[in-house]
């Protein structure tokens, strides 16, 4: 159950003018705090208080501190209050005798956890209301982990309370945890104790009860689902619609077209195709599991299914493709692998299978990469492949490449280049998402086992380059059903100047040998893409998802730094699974969307979060105050 | 002097005096925004004989470290095909030597092919060498662009060119092939080893098009050897390391001369395109001989 209406309870008044004034803006609760001990208490004053001049539509909540039923009665009667907050050790049964005189909001105390006897009060009561520990009488500005709310498996609607300022606020409404009824708005509001400031309170009522931009209407309206009978193969020049080829210097035409025709002869050869599925089989871990998400699909009010790429060898999808190319560079006799990465996942899984075939390996990463993620940078060089640091450009994925592919350029004879995302020249995005495609292939036969149907309502990837997504649309393409969402990274914000959202902010160019939608200025420059995570900073997207996207076959939508990590969170604690940051912004999706109790969504779990570890830790302080506690 | 600015590069090419051509890659807006124009005069004025305007591109492909850096810098400095073109137009369509534009397909199609055509036509450029745009999708969609504004689009063969291709390329070629010396990016030097061979397999497919060497021309062997086989040698790395290093376009262009083993010349057959052209530099003029005498 998803609680529609959103209730803005503001707390702790005791001055008459202020009450007025608050009360103009019309929260839907104004409480008053019965407890000595408080600076907000009105224990003595509450007779003098103009409780009528608060308008009818505000209910006035008293709140008491382990006081006598007697106690509560009385206020109610002599000064109208339409509600009890309770803090301390009232039993259930008093909440329940209670509750025949007015509303009943039950107040528990919490820091990393929710409250063992949070159960025992269901039922009794008509709110619950979380509040930080260690601050009885309120105000004390601080918040608790809030994490812990997707733990809750009661069924009482909920109020948050506790160091919540407008942004907090704003960021708590928006989890897709059930029955998070509202918000407590207190100290963060005040001038002095006691005094809260209107504008604050109003920019925050004001927000809240206007209708969020992203979910406003449905994203994905204008998604254009017809039946077509032709997977998405681009044609003999690469193109899928207007967007692919091949831009490449004459220097690496003869290596393109030689890849071009060995990759044609060995796709659809018995031998071939063979040996690829048995390593995909025997040495990645395939068929990886389709499993039915049974927490999350409750959050969701879906049924929600992760295909768990993340549980391949080296813990990413990567190494689908990286088999697939690597065995082709055996049948061209190549000597070597060049190979670009960003987070390290690519690099990994190209070390990987150079140690297994004896090939030596040499990656191209990024200098800022190799400081962001040290551990994949020691997993190539014990795989035996030599790592070296970029530090032109940006010093990121897109210099990786470009230093790949010069490497390329300059010993063209001998070195395949191992692309590990569905950009490049033809046949690069082609052949990545023909490798990929198992990925989707799966999700079929494995769907039609457990639903009986082998098309989802909705399949959810993330997009840097676009590979993941690639394989996990590609047998879906054609039906003309399925809802293919892509999660771009908003990075900071779309147009916060710190993205990687290149179908949301870019254009059509060239780059990398494809046209595509990259992220230029208005000279043609690329531009710097940021995202918080590194396997999503590419300032271009693939060109089959450039054509997804200008055919309407598939929706992107752009997910930012803080709502792929809130994911990531939602996941870890609903699922005991740690994402990937990457595999964390598709599953910010399902917050995104309109989901009906009968839709199949399977969402593509690209990678798990090992390697994040460092950005979570960093990201959430919670869990390093948790680590000092133990 | 031709009238028509647009035609001295095949003046230049077609010579029947078996004249040797040198060309010169100079990153635009580099090391300072506004030394485009001097340096073309200084190359021009010193006997260059063509010009290579390299337009900075964020991502370089084929280029060495020494011109991604220069572009870097370039960009860093404000350079962009609009302040570029204007500092063009200052030559008043007579270009201090005949000139071509270099660089990477993405800026220019974002400032708009036929716009980009257009202007360069307008400020003097000859021609126009986008190594990322290959062959086929020149014929298939841009050749005709370049064809209505008199543009001369400029092909690169590599060692590894096939043939059939290279005579594909021959068919369609206007003004000169770039004959991409070894399988390299720009300013890396590659053992010679292979090259004399591949440039004699060129000159013996006796094709229509003249060749012009280029990448990893950086000393007198690797002219002099150019110059056997083709028409003319282009050299960027060489230049450009130079005026990073600080040196003024005079000290480095005379300093790129005494590396290719080349000697003073006079600029008497030059100051005719040269307006403001300054008495005081030193010029150079290759051997007339173009023999190399160590």
């Amino acid at each position: 159950m998803r609680v529609q209406k959103k209730i803005i309870k503001v707390c702790g008044l005791k001055d008459p003018d202020n009450m007025r004034a608050v009360g103009m803006l019309r929260p839907d609760m104004m409480g008053f705090i019965f407890h000595r001990p408080s600076p907000r208490d009105v224990t003595d004053t509450i007779g003098d208080l103009p409780l009528l001049d608060i308008p009818a539509s505000v209910t006035r909540v008293a709140v008491v501190v382990d006081q006598s039923l007697e106690f509560c009665l009385g206020i109610v009667e002599r000064f109208g209050f339409g509600a009890i907050q309770l803090h301390g050790y009232q039993t259930p049964e008093f909440c329940r005798t209670l509750r025949k005189h007015c509303l009943v909001i039950k107040a528990f105390a919490l820091r990393n956890a929710l409250p063992v006897d949070v159960a025992d009060y269901e039922g009794c009561c008509d709110y619950f209301l979380f509040d930080t520990a260690g601050t009885a009488a309120g105000g004390s500005g601080m918040t608790f982990n809030h994490a812990v709310l997707y733990n809750y498996r009661g069924h009482t609607p909920f109020l948050v309370a506790g160091g919540l300022d407008h942004d907090t606020s704003l960021n708590i409404l928006d989890l897709p945890i059930p029955y998070m009824a509202g918000v407590d708005l207190n100290s963060r509001y005040e001038i002095t104790p006691g005094i809260k400031d209107p504008d604050r309170v109003n920019r925050t009522i004001t927000s809240i009860r206007q209708p969020r931009p992203h979910k406003q209407g449905n994203p994905l309206k204008n998604l254009r689902l017809q039946r077509v009978n032709q997977l998405p193969h681009p044609d003999e020049n690469g193109y899928y619609g207007e967007f692919g080829g091949a831009f490449i210097p004459e220097l690496l035409q003869a290596n393109v077209d030689e890849l071009k025709s060995v990759y044609k002869q060995y796709i659809n050869e018995e031998g071939f195709k063979n040996a690829f599925g048995q390593l995909l089989n025997d040495y990645v871990g395939r068929p990886t599991p389709l499993y039915y998400a049974l927490r999350l699909s409750e959050l969701f009010g879906c049924r929600i299914y992760l295909k768990r790429e993340d549980l391949c060898h080296t813990g990413a999808h990567k190494l689908n493709n990286v088999v697939g190319q690597a065995l082709l560079a055996q049948k061209m006799n190549k000597k070597q692998i060049v190979a670009e990465t960003g987070a390290g996942q690519h690099g990994v899984a190209t070390a990987t299978v150079c140690a297994m075939l004896g090939l030596p390996c040499r990656v191209f990463m990024g200098e800022k990469d190799t400081r962001r993620q040290k551990v994949n940078v020691l997993r190539m060089k014990m795989l035996g492949a030599e790592v070296i640091p970029v530090t032109s450009g940006s010093q990121t994925l897109k210099d990786a490449t470009n230093e790949a592919i010069r490497y390329w350029i300059n010993h063209p004879d001998d070195t395949y280049y191992l692309i590990g995302s569905s950009i490049g020249p033809h046949p690069y995005p082609d052949m990545v998402a023909r490798f990929q495609s198992v990925i989707s292939h799966e999700i079929k036969w494995q769907l039609a086992e457990k639903e009986g149907r082998q098309d989802p309502d909705y399949v959810l990837a993330c997009v840097g380059g676009g590979s993941n997504a690639a394989g996990a649309f590609f047998h879906f393409i054609d039906n003309g059903f399925t809802r293919l969402v892509g999660a771009e990274a908003a990075g900071k914000g779309v147009n916060s100047g710190h993205t990687a959202a290149t179908i949301s902010v870019g254009s059509q160019g060239v780059l990398h040998g494809t046209k595509t939608l990259l992220m230029q200025n208005a000279d043609g420059q690329i531009v710097e893409a940021h995202s918080i995570s590194a396997g999503l900073d590419y300032p271009g997207i693939g060109p089959m998802h450039a054509w997804l996207h200008h055919t309407s076959r598939a929706g992107f939508l752009a997910i930012t730094d803080t709502e792929a990590m809130e994911a990531a969170r939602m996941l870890s604690l609903t699922e005991g699974i740690i994402p990937a940051i990457e595999s964390a912004h598709a599953l910010a999706l399902l917050n995104k969307l309109s989901l009906k109790e009968t839709d199949v969504v399977v969402v593509n779990l690209s990678g798990r979060g090992d390697k994040d570890m460092e950005t979570y830790s960093e990201y959430y302080p919670h869990y390093e105050e948790n680590k000092q506690k133990q | 002097m031709s009238t028509k600015p647009n035609d001295s590069l095949l003046e230049l090419l077609h010579d029947s005096r078996e004249e040797k051509l040198l060309s010169v890659y100079i990153t635009a807006g580099f090391p300072c925004l506004e030394d485009t124009m001097p340096d073309m005069k200084t190359l021009a004025r010193s006997g260059v004989d063509f010009l290579e305007i390299g337009m900075p591109f964020s991502d370089p492909l084929a280029d060495g470290p020494v011109i991604q850096q220069s572009s870097t810098i370039a960009l860093q400095n404000g350079m962009s095909l609009g302040v570029l073109f204007e500092q063009l137009s200052a030559f008043n369509g007579i270009m201090p030597a005949p000139s071509l534009l270099m660089g990477y397909l993405n800026p220019v199609l974002c400032f708009g092919l036929e716009a980009f055509c257009q202007k360069a036509r307008a400020v003097g450029i000859s021609g126009v060498i986008l190594p990322d745009l290959p062959m086929r999708e020149y014929l298939e969609s841009y050749r005709k662009v370049f064809q209505k504004h008199r543009l001369h689009f400029i092909f690169l063969v590599t060692p590894t060119t096939p043939e059939s291709r290279i005579r594909q390329i021959d068919e369609v070629s206007t003004a000169f092939i770039y004959v991409v010396g070894s399988s390299s990016t720009t300013g890396n030097q590659h053992s010679d080893h292979g090259r004399e061979t591949y440039l004699k397999r060129l000159l013996d497919m006796n094709l229509k098009t003249p060749l012009v060497v280029g990448f990893g021309i950086s000393n007198a062997t690797s002219l002099q050897q150019a110059w056997r086989y083709a028409k003319g040698a282009i050299t960027g790395t060489a230049y450009i390391g130079r005026r990073m290093k600080g040196q003024s376009p005079d000290k480095a262009v005379s300093e790129l001369f005494h590396q290719l083993g080349l000697k003073p010349r006079s600029t008497s057959d030059r100051q005719a395109q040269t307006p403001e052209a300054e008495t005081t530099v030193e010029a150079f003029k290759p051997l007339t001989s173009k023999l190399y005498i160590p």
